[in-house]
This record gives structure tokens, sequence and C-alpha cells, in this order.
């Protein structure tokens, strides 16, 4: 039996009457690095919000690594073990990206309460290893409101790097990145993924990333997961095409 | 390790730099502190009184712009923690003041000490509600604390004297000259400054400026916001009643006017003339402050009205402050080697 | 003090007026809010100038005291023109420029302005209370004494709820002011300017509290100040009611305007720290107030 680090349960969440997730069933298996799939409104940003406490369910059960944390507040997941990226690009805009990388480092080593020490005494090897990874050593003193889309979104994912993760939600993480960034940035997942053994579950809109970067795909449609298989069973498969794919890439 | 010098090239509106790695500052500071001490010799007793009316303001101003320029939230009730720290004083010494006519060091200090601490525990008491909203609903909430702590001041004859106060609050002999005083709040106040920059240069601090750019995100961190937000407003809280601490003796009593919103409003008019993105800003900002309103009210009865044209000219044409007109890059002429955050001179008046 | 029938009646048309006073004040801030989202520090300093310029309308008509009652009107009509003016062109020239701004600094402004104008007025109209007398017999309701201007203010209250209501959910132009609330973008796709919306929204607003300067004249003499206490209870109203929602701010401002009424009689100098306390808990308990659905910051 393979172990999941994540499984999820019966997870429901109404807005105002509207279900915007239905009674979801999901698996992701440790190691993994899963897509999720489905049309504008399918509820994917909902299902991130509810797997990272930043809503909470009406019913079901989100175990993590087998520890139940339903309902938790976000920072308390975060501790856990799981870090999430943004798909509009959710930095601490004045600050720069050094200090941004940062702070999460601070946060994951739990020295936020140090007073009386200079912050620069803490973490500087954390942060720098994560702007090599990220590629933004070279930016490090830049004010992070100022980098340019694709760069927002590499520090962005160093960001939920500094946090030392074993389960990373990306949310379109190459969304407004060029070819060329695309592409350094999967590859960088896919590393992250076999060289850190971090599950990854990310959505995208490109399907030539989707099926090139997941071993595992998932289409959600109107709040609930319909299919759920390898990257040439879901290419096969009738009711994805006519849900998704027909809607036109 | 990256060094991280000045960023550059940040042209949004209005720079709010998270700090500036400054080799100036050393030079600066020292310049500032110098002048500070030297200052009674060179002028007449009046402006003594006016620099130790900064300096108490200044500390006071900083307190708030922990949780103003830092954190991002604004308070109209801070003076209630001044006020608070002022009465916890007086309360101490009125005592042995009114059996002897004199007070001696030893429970002057502890009176002193004692203010901060009580701040800090109804800081603690209020923070506890106000962080859990932003925006307008904080400013509202501190606001209606503030007020509300202000009557219960008032009304609390037998305790506070009410709407007349605590006078007679004599320091002892020593500091019963103004110059005396002037260089006890220095060394105190001085003290404090450096606690409080060490705070806002401290992994806490970064995490204040991280919630204050985005709340949600730092939350996603793995900061517990509510928690940090809340520390943080109990520490202004204390360096507020630290200031109010120093404020009865050297004005020889306290009202509950100390409480009041226009006590509140004069820390967010410092923190805003001299710059609330500098650790200095509003110790800066109270210097101007008080010597506008010692020049202005010289001349007309019209001071609401000049402050109020002032305040708005700076919210529209200077965000940033008096202390954003310096280039960023005077702050590094000499090359970019110390992880410093903003700082400036001391504001000291000139007679 | 006896608390019967004589005392309570009159004492609750009396909180009852001032909650409408209180209503048409509040619910031009509310609106200004719930659209333009700008706490606007300076609403109640503009009922005070309005009721000033009230004052020098009314006595331009005649005296102070004594003279016929109807010229309420037009004195009332000229302070609501005057400030309706000054919010347009305040709208345009300063507020514009504080849109996008943080909230901090929006709140930094308008407090300049709770300055300038207050000090204004001190310099135009002098330190003294200004009131009008206009000498109406009181009215015998239920057989008790009442002011019968009371009468009079509350019909302008409920006036002005059914007119708001009317104007918000039956006119077109009503209704795009409710869609910005929600969604400026979707105002804009509807193809019309937000900027003009924002500046009738705020003339509308600052014409309102000056309505409530003029109406209030013949009851409360004018005093320097008086706007600071008005607005931390006007900022009670809509906290209460919920920001944004006209008929939350109306009985917010009933509950506050009686309570406030009753608390001064029992309490005199700590009327102001019930409201604080009410404030206090309703922000606590449900920051959205007791009428709003959600929570905006």
């Amino acid at each position: 039996m393979t172990e999941n680090i994540l499984t999820v349960r019966g997870l429901d969440k109404r807005f105002g009457g509207i279900h915007v997730t239905q009674a979801i069933d999901f698996d992701l298996r440790k190691g993994e690095q899963s897509a999720i799939i489905g049309p504008n409104g399918a509820g994917k940003s909902t299902f991130f919000n509810l797997l990272t406490g930043y809503h909470r369910p009406d019913r079901g059960k989100i175990l993590f690594d087998g520890v139940d944390i339903t309902s938790w507040p976000p920072h308390r997941i975060v501790k856990a073990g799981i870090s999430r990226a943004f798909q509009v690009s959710n930095i601490f805009g004045r600050m720069t990206v050094h200090e941004n990388v940062r702070a999460a480092v601070h946060a994951h080593a739990g020295v936020t309460f140090r007073l009386f020490a200079p912050a620069a005494r803490f973490g500087g090897d954390e942060v720098a290893e994560a702007l090599d990874r990220c590629g933004l050593a070279g930016q490090a003193d830049t004010v992070a409101g100022d980098l340019s889309q694709g760069d927002k979104k590499k520090l962005e994912l160093a960001i939920a790097l500094a946090g030392r993760p074993r389960l990373l939600f990306l949310d379109e993480p190459t969304a407004g990145m060029s070819i060329q960034e695309t592409e350094d940035t999967m590859q960088l997942v896919d590393r992250l993924n076999r060289e850190l053994e971090i599950s990854v579950l990310f959505t995208e809109h490109d399907m030539g990333v989707v099926f090139n970067h997941a071993q595992r795909i998932s289409l959600l449609h109107r709040g609930s997961f319909l299919v759920a298989g390898t990257p040439d069973e879901i290419r096969q498969n009738e009711l994805v095409k006519r849900v998704y794919l027909g809607e036109g890439i | 390790m990256s060094r991280f010098a000045l960023p550059s090239g940040h042209n949004v509106a209005r720079p709010r730099l998270s700090y500036l790695a400054s080799p100036m500052q050393g030079t600066v500071i020292a310049a500032a502190l110098g002048a500070a001490i030297a200052l009674p010799f060179f002028v007449g007793e009046f402006w003594v009184h006016v620099a130790n009316e900064i300096l108490i303001l200044g500390l006071f101003a900083m307190s708030f712009n922990l949780i103003y320029g830092y954190m991002g939230q604004i308070s109209f009730g801070h003076a209630a923690f001044f006020g608070v720290g002022a009465y916890t004083t007086a309360i101490i010494i009125r005592a042995p003041l009114a059996e002897t006519g004199q007070i001696g060091w030893g429970i002057f200090l502890a009176a002193i000490l004692a203010a901060p601490i009580v701040s800090a525990l109804v800081a603690a008491i209020v923070g506890w509600f106000c962080v859990r909203l932003t925006g307008i609903y904080f400013a509202i909430l501190t606001l209606s604390f503030g007020e509300l702590l202000y009557y219960i001041v008032f009304q609390w004859y037998s305790f506070t004297g009410g709407d007349d106060g605590i006078q007679g609050l004599r320091p002892p002999a020593v500091l019963m000259a103004t110059e005396g005083y002037y260089y006890f709040s220095l060394i105190l106040v001085a003290v404090a400054a450096m606690v409080v920059w060490t705070i806002t240069r401290s992994p806490f601090g970064y995490v204040l400026r991280a919630m204050r750019d985005n709340q949600r995100r730092a939350a996603f961190l793995g900061i517990n916001v509510r928690v940090h937000q809340w520390a943080n407003f109990v520490i202004a809280g204390a360096f507020a009643g630290f200031a109010g601490a120093l404020w009865g003796p050297f004005g020889r009593s306290v009202a509950p006017g100390l409480l009041g919103w226009q006590k509140s409003g004069e820390a967010v008019f410092a923190a805003l003339i001299g710059g609330a993105n500098y650790l200095l800003g509003p110790m800066l900002g109270a210097g101007v402050f008080t010597f506008l309103h010692a020049f202005v009210t010289k001349y007309t009865e019209y001071w609401p009205l000049t402050i109020g044209v002032v305040i708005l000219l700076l919210v529209l044409f200077l965000p940033g402050g008096i202390l954003s007109l310096v280039p960023k890059a005077w702050w590094t002429r000499r090359g970019a080697s110390a992880d410093v955050p903003e700082r400036t001179k001391e504001p000291v008046p000139k007679s | 003090m006896e608390f019967g029938f004589d005392f309570v009646f009159p004492q609750l048309m009396a909180g009852i007026s001032r909650g409408m006073l209180l209503f048409l004040v509040a619910a031009g801030l509310s609106l200004i809010f719930g659209v333009m989202n700008i706490l606007n520090f300076a609403h109640a300093t503009f009922w005070l100038l309005g009721g000033y310029i009230a004052y020098s309308a009314f006595t331009a008509f005649g005296p102070p005291s004594g003279a016929n009652p109807l010229l309420v009107i037009p004195a009332t009509a000229v302070a609501v023109a005057a400030l309706m003016l000054l919010g347009f062109g305040l709208e345009r020239v300063l507020i514009r420029r504080m849109y996008g701004r943080e909230v901090p600094e929006q709140l930094l402004l308008t407090f300049a302005l709770v300055l300038i104008i207050g000090d204004l007025i001190k310099l135009v109209w002098g330190v003294e209370d200004r009131s009008v007398f206009l000498g109406l017999p009181p009215a015998v309701i239920f057989g008790a004494f009442i002011n019968i201007y009371y009468l009079v203010i509350i019909a302008v209250g409920l006036a002005v709820l059914a007119g708001l209501y009317w104007f918000l959910q039956r006119t077109r132009f009503g209704r795009i002011v409710r869609a910005a609330v929600h969604s400026r973008e979707m105002v804009e796709a509807l193809g019309i300017r937000i900027a003009t919306i924002y500046m009738v929204v705020f003339g509308l607003g600052v014409g309102l509290a000056a309505l409530a300067g003029g109406v209030v004249l013949p009851l409360t003499p004018l005093a320097l100040g008086a706007d600071i206490d008005l607005i931390v209870q006007c900022f009670a109203v809509v906290v209460v009611g919920g920001f944004g929602s006209v008929i939350g701010t109306f009985v917010a401002a009933i509950l506050i305007g009686v309570t406030y009424s009753f608390a001064i009689f029992l309490w005199p100098d700590g009327a102001l720290a019930i409201i604080f306390l009410f404030v206090i808990a309703v922000l606590v308990v449900r920051p959205w107030g007791l009428f709003g659905t959600e929570l905006r910051t």
C-alpha cells in the first residue's frame, strides 16, 4: 500500500447556497507530482483555499500525512509542512526579494519572536539557497514590488520553498511567464519533486505543461472530480474531451 | 551571505523602503546626540524645556509608529497607553509626595518603570480585541477603547482625581532643575529608542513589515498574524507608557486629556510629518510639531487651521514625510556596509 | 427622579429625534464609505458648517428669535445647496487624489479637513454659540408635553429614509450607485464614468449632512467642537448598522439616539462612554455590524 500525503474525503463548501465544492474525495500519494485541471470556475482555487485553511469546509475531512488538519488556521497548516504559491503573485511588495524569503525562513525556523537579535543573523544560508534555486540570486536586493511578473512568480516559489514543505501547492505556477521561463520553472518543480521529495499538486491552464510534468491528472468540474488518471488515460478519456478540451485551449 | 544594500529603482508613487543600509547613520546619530547633550550650554531654559517635550512626544510617536509605519494599522487611541503610564507614575509618587513633599530616587525610578508594565497590561487587554480587525475598523475600535479609558479616568475622582487630574508631581531634587530633567529624559529616551531600533531590525520587526505589506500572505508563511500583531500592540503600549511616565514629573501634573484622541492625534501627526518609514521619523516629526506649535501659537490662535493645512499638504504632496526628501543615495555615500535600518538626525531646536 | 410615563415618553421622543439627526448625518457617511471606500472623518464637520450657514441665512431673512418658523426651510435649502457645491468641489480637488491610497492616509486627509473647517468656522462665526428660537408651543401627546419640533425632525428623517430608499432601489442612477458598492469594474463596464458617480455620491452625502445641520438649528445651539462629539456617534451608528446599509444605518441611529438620550440623564458625563462600550461590543462580536453582511477592510 502506498502512503497518502494528502487524503480528502467528502469535502463540501457552499457560498450563499451555491456548492463550490461538492463531496470531494481526493488522494495524493507521497512523492507524487499531480495536476488539477478544469475550466474556469470549476473550484480549483476554492479547493486550494480549503486545503490551506483560508476557507473552512462545511463538511468533510482533510488528512495531511495521516494528521487531521480540517479547519486548522493557515499558519498552523503551513507549520505542519504545506506550502502554497499563489496564482496572483502575493508577495511583500515593499520589502526586498531577500527580505521576502528571509521572512518565510524565519517563520519556518520559529524565530519570529526573537525581538533583540538582528534579523540578518538567522537563515542567511537557507535564503541564499532558495534564491539560487529559483534563479533570483542576482535580484536579492530588488524591492519585490518592482519585479517583473515572471520574477514575482519565481519569488512566490522561493517563498513557498523557504518553508521546507513536504507538500507544495502551486496555483498556476507559470502564469505570466515567457515560454523559456515556463520551461525553467517547471523543470525546477520537477527537480524539487525528485531531489527534495516534495509532493506537488498544481493547477495549470497550459495543457502542454500539465501533460509533460504531472504524473497524475484530475479533472475538476463544477466542484467535484470527474476523472483522475495518468496523462495517457486522461488524454484518451472522452469525458475530459467533452468537458474540458472541448472548450478549446 | 548576500549583502543587501540600497534597494534600487523603487519608483512607486510613495517609496516605502523597509530600511536603508546606511553608513551615514553612525555619523548622523553621533552628531545628533552630541548636539542634544550640548544643547543646554547654548540655549536658554525655555528651549531646553521645549527640547525635553520633544523627546517625550518623540518617544510616544515612535511607539505609535510601531503600529502605523511598521505594522500598517492606524490607531486613534494610542494616547490611552501614554496616559495610563503617566497616571501610573503619578499615582505611585502621589502618596510619598503628599506626606513629605519629597520623593526618593528609589521609589521615583520604580514609579517610572511601573508605568510601561501597567500600560502593557492595559494594551494586552485592548489589543486582544483590536488585532482581530484591520483598516478603518481597527481605527474606530482603538478610538473607542481610547475614549472609554479617557472617560474612566475622567470620572474616577477618588483614584485619578477626575477632571482635576493630579498636581504637584515633583521629581527628586536634582531633577527639579530644567537641565537636570532634560538629561534624565535624554538618557531614558535614548535607551528606549535603542530598544525600539533593535526590535525593528529583528526577525519580529520584519514580520511586522510583512504583515503590513500583505497580511493574508503572512499567514501563509506560517506566521500567526494575530499573535504577532497582539505582541506588537503590547510592546507599542509599553513604550507609550514609558513616555507617559516621563511626562507627569516633567510637567508636574497629569490630566485626563493625556488619554484623549487629541493626544493620539499628536503621535499620528509626528509620524506623518517626520516620515513613518524611518525609525526616527516620528522623533523628527515631534520636533517639527512641537516647534511649530510653540511658534505659531505666539502669533495666532488658529493652531488647528495651521496644523490642518500642514497635514493636508503632507498627505497630498509628501506622504513619505520630511525624511523622504533626503536622497536615498545620501545614506550610502561611503559605500554600503552595514545592515541597519533607516535613521536620521535627531531634532534639536535652535534658539 | 420619577421614571414614570411623563419622564419616559418625552425622553423617548427626544431620543428618536436625536436618532433622526444621527441618521441624516450617518447615512451620507455610510453611503460614501460603501461606494467610495473612504471614511470621511469630516462628515460631521460638514454638518456643523451647514448649520452655521443655515443660521446666517436664517438671520439674513429674519431675526434669530421669534421669526416665522417657516424660514427654516429656505435657510436649510441655502445650506444644502452651499454644502453640495462644496462637496462636489472637494471631491474634485482633494478626495479624488486619495482613491487607491492607503486607509491611514485617507483618514488623515479627512481629519485635516476637520481641523481646517472647524477653525474656519471659528474665524467666520466666532466662538459664541449660535441658535435661533422659534417659540413654538409644545404639543400635548398622551398627556405629556412634547417639543413640537421633535415631530418635524422625525418627519424629515422618515422622509429622507423613504427618499433614499426610493433613490437607491427605484432610479437608474441609484441602481448604478448600489452596483458601485459591489464592483467598480461592473459600473465601468456599463459605460458609466465612475468619477461622476463618486462626485455625486460625495456631494449628496455632504448635502444630507447640511440638511441635518439646517433642520436641527431651532433645537440645539451650534457650538464649536460639536462636530467631534457627533462624528464619533456617527461612527458608532455606521459600525453598529453595518457600512453601506441604509436600513441598518437607520435602525442603529434610532437605537443609539434613544440610548444616548436616556444615558445622558442617568450619567451626564458618561453618556458617550456608554456609546463607546456599545461600539466595542458590536465590533468585537460582529464587526460587520448588525445589518451588514460582510467585513470590508
